[in-house]
């Protein structure tokens, strides 16, 4: 059975908890490839106007997708809890996608937890829907469970080490991780960020045990998950980094809300908002970071006099 | 100077096509325009707090505290209210855009112009001169737009604090320094080389570089050329930029992977 992953949206999130629990029933993965191009202009051509750069992205590598495997893995997220929301667009995703490839196979999976759909019945019916045994789906996905933590507290750890050991100047990047990580809209930022020795920290691979606590500093009210994670992270690094960068890609709905309340509320750290969209340019944005990164370089010979 | 013998010790360039000059002038220093600006600036006014900077595509607020940039915002997405914008729009009206300034100040009665965009802009300048209103006064309505379009969209949210230095080339009109001053309510000084700030700022940044190196003003003998290029070692077809001088190639960019280097 082969299922393929698009390399877009909750893969980055979500790839060893994937993969590990389809490894585990057997099931061979494919992967689109990076996004490039071609990829993006299929998205935009199998998209309406308005949505978001992402979300284009993504339709692009599900149609890369469409004929190269048995399913595609299709998420459907609505709520973690109450006050646990995410953007709409992974509500609507799968619905999208089903209307705009017609005969489309999807592996599709649903998250609504104030509704009584959790994740481990979301998995279970997964597991029912490849033909595999309640046994071994749940083994599946206890081991999922396993991998993506330790791989996660890994990582979190890691970045934590290079925080306190390196002297370059350090800043922290506010993004989603599908857009941070994806080769078209994230990576070129944040090889110039390096090309300007600078290091690079992710707010997304901070341990979520302590961004859930900490978002409310910013906001209490709050109720999409995933920002919340991203700003609990600006309170974790705030003293250890020397400025913040966010990166969002137009026109994000939670992101134009809640990088604006970061930018009003918080104070003494020098802040960049990066919006990106599909006609780059990349010469102003260059411009851009660069001024950006030397009035830091200036500020801190000031004190250091 | 003249007659001297000039020796160039360093070269700095800056400006949206920094890196294309200095690989041809082979520059020690290659500075973005904000931070080459703000050097510039504060050498001849130490006491700067704010820099208004309209260029010919792009406009920018510069804010200092204590000699340092502090905050920045430039024009992201459109050219509205920019250099070429009044010079098309001089066009439209028949005046040499560096007469604009005078025709600017002879109006007595400035006409309202939708600043938000250029496409707007035009198509309400010329509504008012189909309904009669003199040329002056839409002269003055277009700086007074610009201003108007500055502050909001650049400066929007930022704390103008005086002395205010404005330059690029659109600070040698004289109707646009008006209605900065008349709107903002604060002296608004602008240098007799106001134009040429950014290259100080590159010059200074180039002396105290470090680093030296012989300059021949051979320049003009030779023979530069870029050449574009689409890659096509993948789908993403990155344009590839490649500077010859004397059909030797000395620098390339804008490939996006080592595919693209060879």
């Amino acid at each position: 059975m082969k299922i393929g992953i698009p390399r877009g949206f909750l893969y980055f999130k979500y790839k060893y908890f994937w993969e590990t629990f389809l490894k585990e029933l057997d099931c061979e993965i494919v992967l689109s490839p990076m996004t490039n191009k071609a990829i993006l202009k299929e998205g935009i051509d199998n998209s309406i106007d308005e949505s978001c750069l992402s979300a284009k992205v993504y339709m692009g590598h599900v149609k890369w997708l469409v004929g190269k495997c048995d399913y595609i893995l299709m998420p459907r997220i609505d709520s973690f809890g109450k006050c646990d929301k995410v953007c709409t667009k992974f509500n609507a995703m799968y619905d999208i996608v089903r209307n705009t490839y017609e005969g489309v196979e999807l592996l599709d999976y649903n998250i609504d937890c104030v509704k009584g759909c959790t994740e481990f019945k979301a998995f279970m019916r997964m597991g029912k829907l490849l033909k595999k045994s309640k046994m071994q789906t749940y083994r599946a996905y206890k081991r999922a469970k396993e991998v993506n933590k330790e791989k996660k507290t890994k990582i979190a750890e890691e970045q934590e080490k290079l925080v306190q050991e390196s002297d370059s100047l350090k800043i922290l990047i506010v993004a989603h991780p599908y857009n941070i990580y994806d080769k078209l809209i994230g990576e070129p930022i944040v090889k110039y960020v390096e090309k300007l020795d600078v290091l690079p920290i992710y707010a997304d691979v901070t341990s979520t045990k302590k961004t859930r606590i900490k978002y409310k500093e910013l906001s209490s009210s709050l109720y999409w998950t995933y920002n919340k994670e991203l700003i609990g992270a600006i309170e974790h690094y705030k003293n250890k980094v020397d400025g913040i960068m966010f990166v969002t890609a137009f026109p994000c709905g939670p992101d134009s809300m809640v990088n604006e309340i970061c930018l009003r509320r918080i104070k003494n750290i020098p802040m960049i908002n990066i919006v990106l969209d599909e006609l780059q340019g990349e010469a102003g944005l260059h411009t851009r970071i660069e001024s950006f990164i030397d009035i830091i370089r200036e500020k801190k010979k000031v004190v250091k006099k | 100077m003249k007659g001297q013998e000039i020796k160039v010790r360093a070269v700095g360039t800056t400006g949206s096509a920094r890196k294309l000059i200095g690989t041809i002038l082979k520059a020690q220093v290659v500075k973005n325009e904000i931070t080459a600006h703000a050097i510039g600036t504060l050498s001849k006014y130490p006491d700067t707090r704010t820099i208004f900077e309209i260029g010919g595509q792009d406009s920018k607020i510069i804010l200092i505290e204590n000699g340092i940039v502090v905050d920045y915002a430039m024009n992201t997405l459109c050219a509205a209210g920019t250099g070429s914008f009044l010079s098309s729009q001089a066009k439209r009206l028949g005046i040499e855009v560096e007469r604009f300034g005078d025709w600017a100040l002879k109006s007595k009665t400035p006409v309202k112009i939708a600043a938000r965009c250029t496409v707007f802009a035009e198509s309400d300048l010329v509504h008012k001169a189909q309904i009669g209103h003199k040329k002056e006064d839409i002269v003055a309505g277009l700086c007074t737009a610009v201003v108007t379009n500055y502050l909001n969209n650049v400066g929007k949210g930022k704390t103008i604090k005086a002395p205010i230095i404005f330059q690029g080339g659109v600070s040698k009109n004289i109707g646009v320094i008006k209605a900065y001053e008349e709107t903002i309510g604060e002296p608004v000084h602008v240098d007799e080389h106001s134009h040429l700030m950014g290259a100080l700022g590159a010059a200074i940044l180039a002396k105290t570089s470090g680093k030296e190196q012989d300059f021949i003003f051979d320049i003009e003998e030779i023979n530069f050329e870029t050449r574009g290029r689409e890659c096509t070692f993948c789908a993403n077809n990155c344009e590839i930029i490649c500077v010859h001088k004397d059909n030797e190639l000395i620098d390339s960019w804008g490939n996006k992977c080592d595919k693209g280097a060879s």
